[in-house]
């Protein structure tokens, strides 16, 4: 046993390096002006966005699926044709619009990407192509929240992770939840999950307003969105500039934005923005980048000690969300597997097999949604706490992967077993409790072993319900130092060292109870 | 003491057991012979309702096992008083040899455990398997297992002891301490009905033999008559 730990760690270690070695190398940036280059002589302007991301952005035509509507895409369009060339969109998730463009996924990014500290660091901007406020919302009748930052000590707020509200929301004694999507956050805050979101005024007017329970509070200070491409394209940066700075001098910009429905009196600010404006707006972020910590703006913000605690408490979540749902998946999965065997032909063996079907049929990702989001649609005491949500869901979803294994375990037990402890006077009930469930585990172990360690890892679905758990750590990490590479590592050693010691203690438990059986 | 009127048993269309009418008194030790198919493992498992039956019934004591409706609890007491040996045995597989023969007194009825397990040791002992009470089926060989089998049998106290082909997975140096030892059972009064296509065996250990052929009692009488008459 010690040898292949020694083995399993030396292999790890060669990873890492085969991983230190390709991350370094793939650390350099093209040679500037290349992309331009590239851009004129293809005529084609890739920029990436995530459709995903919704109304009035970028997102697909519900009545003419698979064409993209949105402001941004009437930009691109305007922009390329301002360049002589064609916009091309390329789809990608936008909590990694910046690693993406970094590795030349596409040439620039462009999808209400606010001018953030942790941004301007990474990244160059352009001038701004819309100029947004951070809007603060809280439920009808909640005093507590007021139009400032410091009113939001103590409460639980929730924004998209890595946006400019996220970044004002640190330090603020408020508890910051992350989210994924624009629609969450309200959904939450209506039903007292959360006392107040903070996000761009787009997102609160479009998707926080339309709810009754909801009042916009204020807002809190003004951002940027701009378009970003990669170091070292400064060239790039200077077309793109040009080609706004006309769009925008002509009225042609805020035609768009009006066609959106977006436009305010802030935007005329944007006819007459000068390359000054821009290097403010820059140097004002880089300063308070360096004011937080950061020496210069483009140095990477170093992993520290720091971010190593909020590791380990990520992995903490994650090994008790897990544990927990496996206490649920495991007594309820017996339940199934017997429902099934014993009582055949009557409503609880087809409530049992539907419930397996249906469960492992449908992704755990979708039910955690549903359960989470949905069912407090459906009555509002069926609203569960993030944690129990998370907890339940994965239970409940584990629960049909467990009744099968046990299922199988049942049935590999010789049917003589059952016919002795018959032959003793034993009922049904007392013979499978005492002769046939305790041998059926031991023919199972090893593929519950397999389940706990999947379910470790599936774990990390529960972060799109706000459940802070390891890989969430990691990518808001990673965003944060600017590098997947170390949180990602530190990431991976962490899941490892939470399963191989399972499938040791498993291996040990199975070798024991072989010795018992057959 | 085991009371048979009238016992018809069908799989399908197929008759196994035919209108079979029989009578087993206190402490008889009875054989069940004939060809394979004939239908005597299947008369066995009906008189420990194991097997269902289609007409007729099975007085065992007081309690009276008949076609279609059967209590479960009559099932309880009828398969407590008379104990089953198998013909593989079928010791609990998780359980030492100690284990397998407390279980059913404690969980069914309702022993003490050091009471059980007191008992066991001297069931145990009578079968001369006290050195491998801690041994798991697995470790033992098949006449280990059988004795085994036999002390779980007896821990529920029953009046009769069926056993379905005692001697077909035993190794044959061993047949004969199987024969002094259901010997010393029978002279404590146990009744016994055994299901066997071993003569020699069946001449050795029973006062009665009992053919069946295509679900019928052909013979009925002292092994030498009824085995002389019947062939393997």
């Amino acid at each position: 046993m010690k040898r292949s730990a020694a083995t399993c760690a030396l292999a790890l270690g060669s990873i890492v390096i085969g991983l230190l070695a390709v991350g370094s190398s793939s650390c350099s940036s093209e040679p500037s002006g290349g992309t331009l280059d590239r851009i004129r002589a293809s005529g084609k302007l890739r920029w990436g966005g995530d459709m995903q991301g919704g109304e009035p952005y970028v997102s697909e035509d519900p009545n003419r699926p698979g064409k993209l509507v949105g402001f941004e895409v009437d930009l691109a369009e305007a922009i390329a044709r301002e360049m002589g060339v064609r916009a091309e969109f390329v789809q990608n998730d936008w909590s990694n619009l910046v690693p993406s463009l970094e590795r030349g996924t596409f040439d620039i990014a462009m999808n209400g990407l606010e001018v953030t500290k942790a941004r301007v660091g990474r990244v160059l901007f352009t001038r701004p192509y819309y100029i947004f406020q951070m809007r603060l919302m809280a439920r009808h009748g909640d005093a507590r929240v007021r139009p400032s930052l410091r009113s939001l000590r103590g409460l639980r707020v929730g924004t998209l992770a890595n946006s400019q509200s996220w970044e004002a929301l640190q330090d603020t004694g408020a508890e910051v939840l992350p989210y994924e999507g624009v629609e969450e956050p309200y959904i939450d805050l209506e039903v007292s999950r959360t006392d107040a979101v903070l996000l761009d005024h787009i997102i609160a007017d479009r998707y926080g307003v339309p709810h009754t329970k909801l009042r916009v509070v204020g807002d809190l200070g003004e951002g940027y969105y701009s378009i970003a491409v990669r170091r070292g394209d400064d060239g790039l940066r200077t077309a793109l500039d040009r080609a706004l700075e006309a769009i925008s001098k002509r009225g042609a910009l805020r035609r768009i934005l009006r066609k959106h429905g977006i436009d305010d009196a802030a935007q005329a600010r944007l006819a007459t923005w000068s390359d000054t404006d821009t290097t403010r707006m820059i140097s004002e972020r880089a300063a308070a980048q360096r004011a937080a910590g950061g020496t210069q703006a483009d140095v990477k913000k170093p992993f520290t000690w720091h971010h190593f605690m909020l590791f380990l408490q990520g992995a903490l979540v994650t090994l008790v969300v897990s544990t927990a749902a496996m206490a649920l998946a495991i007594p309820l999965g017996i339940l199934l597997a017997l429902a099934r065997l014993y009582l055949p032909r009557t409503p609880f063996a087809w409530i049992a097999g539907a419930y397996v079907e249906v469960f492992r049929g449908t992704p755990v990702l979708l039910q955690l949604y549903l359960l989470y989001y949905g069912l407090p649609g459906l009555w509002e005491g069926l609203k569960l706490d993030a944690w129990t949500a998370a907890i339940v869901g994965l239970g409940l979803n584990y629960a049909a992967y467990e009744a099968e294994i046990y299922r199988g375990g049942i049935l590999a037990v010789p049917k003589g077993q059952l016919e002795a402890a018959w032959s003793l006077g034993m009922s049904t009930p007392l013979a499978v409790r005492r002769v046939i469930l305790p041998q059926a585990f031991r023919i199972a172990l090893p593929g519950v072993t397999n389940d706990y360690i999947a379910l470790l890892k599936d774990s990390s679905l529960v972060s799109v319900i706000t459940v802070v758990e390891l890989t969430k750590r990691m990518t808001i990490t990673a965003v944060d130092v600017r590098s997947w590479l170390v949180p990602g590592l530190l990431c991976a050693l962490l899941y490892f060292s939470m399963s191989y010691p399972l499938s040791i203690l498993a291996r040990k438990l199975e070798a024991r109870l072989h010795g018992e059986s057959r | 003491m085991i009371d048979v009127v009238h016992l018809t048993k069908r799989f399908g269309d197929r008759t196994v057991l035919d209108d079979l009418t029989l009578h087993f008194d206190n402490g008889e030790v009875a054989s069940v012979v004939g060809p394979s198919g004939g239908g005597k493992s299947t008369f066995l498992r009906c008189l420990n309702g194991l097997e269902t039956f289609d007409l007729g019934s099975v007085q065992i004591g007081p309690d009276k096992l008949e076609a279609g409706g059967l209590s479960h609890a009559a099932i309880a007491r009828i398969r407590q008083r008379v104990g089953f040996v198998f013909q593989q045995w079928h010791l609990f597989a998780h359980q030492t040899a100690l284990e397998n023969v407390i279980e059913a007194p404690i969980h069914v009825k309702k022993v003490a455990r050091a009471t059980a397990i007191e008992k066991a040791k001297a069931l145990l002992a009578k079968v001369e398997m006290s050195h491998r009470e801690h041994a798991y089926p697995r470790e033992l060989s098949g006449g280990e297992q059988q004795r085994v089998a036999i002390a779980r049998a007896l821990a529920m106290e029953p009046d009769a002891l069926l056993m379905d082909e005692p001697t077909s997975a035993l190794d044959p140096s061993r047949v004969g301490d199987l024969v002094a030892l259901l010997g010393r059972l029978a002279k404590e009064g146990l009744t016994l009905v055994i299901v066997t296509h071993d003569y020699d065996f069946a001449r050795a250990v029973c006062t009665r033999s009992v053919a069946l052929e295509s679900g019928k009692v052909v013979r009925d009488g002292k092994p030498s008559d009824v085995l002389a008459e019947t062939p393997l």
